[in-house]
């Protein structure tokens, strides 16, 4: 899930690639509440995950969006 | 000759107040930088009005010149889709008629806030299948500089004031120009996403005179925006029959660059099928199309047998969407 995040951070949301890890915050990649709806509507569609905004929000770093796509991803009906 | 009459776009026109907005001008005023504005927004200039400019003058500016490019002196109705009318009564499209040289024609105006040229459009399109009138003059005009809070980062940065304008002409369904089905929807649950609370009869004399100013959600209404202007646009594609990869050029509400990448992302088309202004004038609001029309042809980037979709979402909530070929310029005005 890393790797997709990581493609999906660089090719549509204009992060630099070197500064992807997992410890990075949204601060540290200048992601703004906007870039999190974005990074909303962008998992849904690619790879068929709900979440919304507010709970992206609240996961700070790409860690933590990893798990949050993780866990909302095995949790989601087949 | 079909009973119905189809409604054939034979001109726009499009105007722009000559003040213009830098980022490094708003950036001063609002303690950020011109740099935070442009990669927030795409928008890198914007026009506003003066002391004394309303609507109706750029509604008059853009009617003018879309009855000039149809080479029609007159119209038998005229609509103006606005949010900021000159006044809250009467309504601003009788003026702009009688300053037009239409007195005595049809007049009103739509409020649907940023979807209001497409309910324009459908009502003008519905006024010539209805043989109401043969000729309607249908105008999207706004100075959301004289509702905005000149503090309020979020829009301040976002709107400019412009109008534009299309001309309608009675035709037939299947020439160049006839507008299609055209796809509205609204969603009032959502009513509080994008307002200007006070000033109408719910709270006629506000405490707080910041309730007269323009306020919008800008998280709830940037998914809100997407993914409606998205399915409208794919309902408007197949109610004209067409498949979306066969859309040559994508004329969305200019809302914000990042609303409009996220839409062509949804629809799964190319980037560069979308048309675009927003760098220069902002998000016009009920100008936003027709005003993206007109600049468009201006540059040469839409031309004669273009497949055009247009697409939008605004306040109440509200949305739409058409398609339409773009009409050929007639022979005798060809360049």
């Amino acid at each position: 899930m890393f790797e997709t995040l990581k493609q999906i951070l660089v090719s549509k949301l204009k992060v630099p690639e070197s500064q992807v890890t997992l410890d990075a915050t949204q601060e540290d990649l200048e992601l703004d509440s906007l870039a999190m709806v974005e990074l909303a509507i962008i998992v849904d569609k690619q790879l068929g995950i709900k979440v919304t905004d507010d709970e992206l929000i609240a996961a700070t770093t790409i860690s933590d969006i990893v798990e949050l796509l993780e866990q909302r991803r095995s949790s989601a009906p087949a | 000759m079909s009973a119905q009459h189809a409604a054939v776009v034979a001109g726009v026109g499009s105007w722009v107040p000559p003040t213009v907005v830098t980022n490094d001008e708003l950036a001063a005023r609002l303690g950020i930088s011109a740099g935070w504005i442009t990669s927030r927004t795409g928008i890198v200039t914007r026009h506003h009005v003066g002391p004394g400019t309303a609507t109706s003058d750029l509604a008059v500016e853009a009617g003018r010149r879309a009855l000039k490019a149809a080479d029609e002196p007159s119209a038998d109705a005229v609509i103006v889709a606005t949010t900021t009318p000159d006044r809250p009564c009467p309504a601003t499209a009788p003026e702009v008629a009688a300053r037009l040289g239409l007195t005595g024609v049809a007049a009103f105006d739509v409020s649907a806030v940023c979807t209001g040229f497409l309910y324009a459009l459908a009502s003008g399109q519905g006024l010539i299948a209805a043989g109401t009138a043969s000729r309607v003059l249908v105008i999207g005009a706004d100075a959301y500089s004289t509702i905005v809070d000149p503090t309020d980062r979020d829009t301040a940065v976002v709107f400019g004031d412009g109008a534009g304008a299309v001309l309608l002409r009675a035709g037939e369904p299947a020439e160049p120009g006839a507008v299609g089905p055209v796809v509205l929807g609204s969603d009032g649950e959502h009513v509080e996403l994008i307002q200007i609370p006070a000033g109408g009869s719910r709270q006629p004399h506000p405490p707080d005179p910041a309730a007269r100013y323009f306020q919008m959600d800008g998280r709830a209404t940037f998914r809100q925006a997407v993914e409606r202007m998205a399915e409208a646009a794919r309902q408007a594609t197949t109610a004209a029959g067409w498949r979306l990869d066969e859309v040559d050029r994508v004329v969305a509400h200019q809302a914000n660059a990042r609303i409009l990448a996220m839409v062509t992302e949804a629809l799964d088309l190319p980037p560069d099928r979308q048309l675009a202004n927003i760098d220069r004038v902002g998000n016009t609001g009920a100008a936003s199309i027709p005003k993206l029309l007109a600049d468009s042809v201006a540059r040469g980037e839409l031309a004669g047998g273009d497949r055009v979709l247009m697409t939008a979402f605004g306040g109440g909530l509200t949305w739409g969407a058409t398609c339409l070929t773009w009409p050929h310029p007639r022979p005798d005005r060809a360049n």
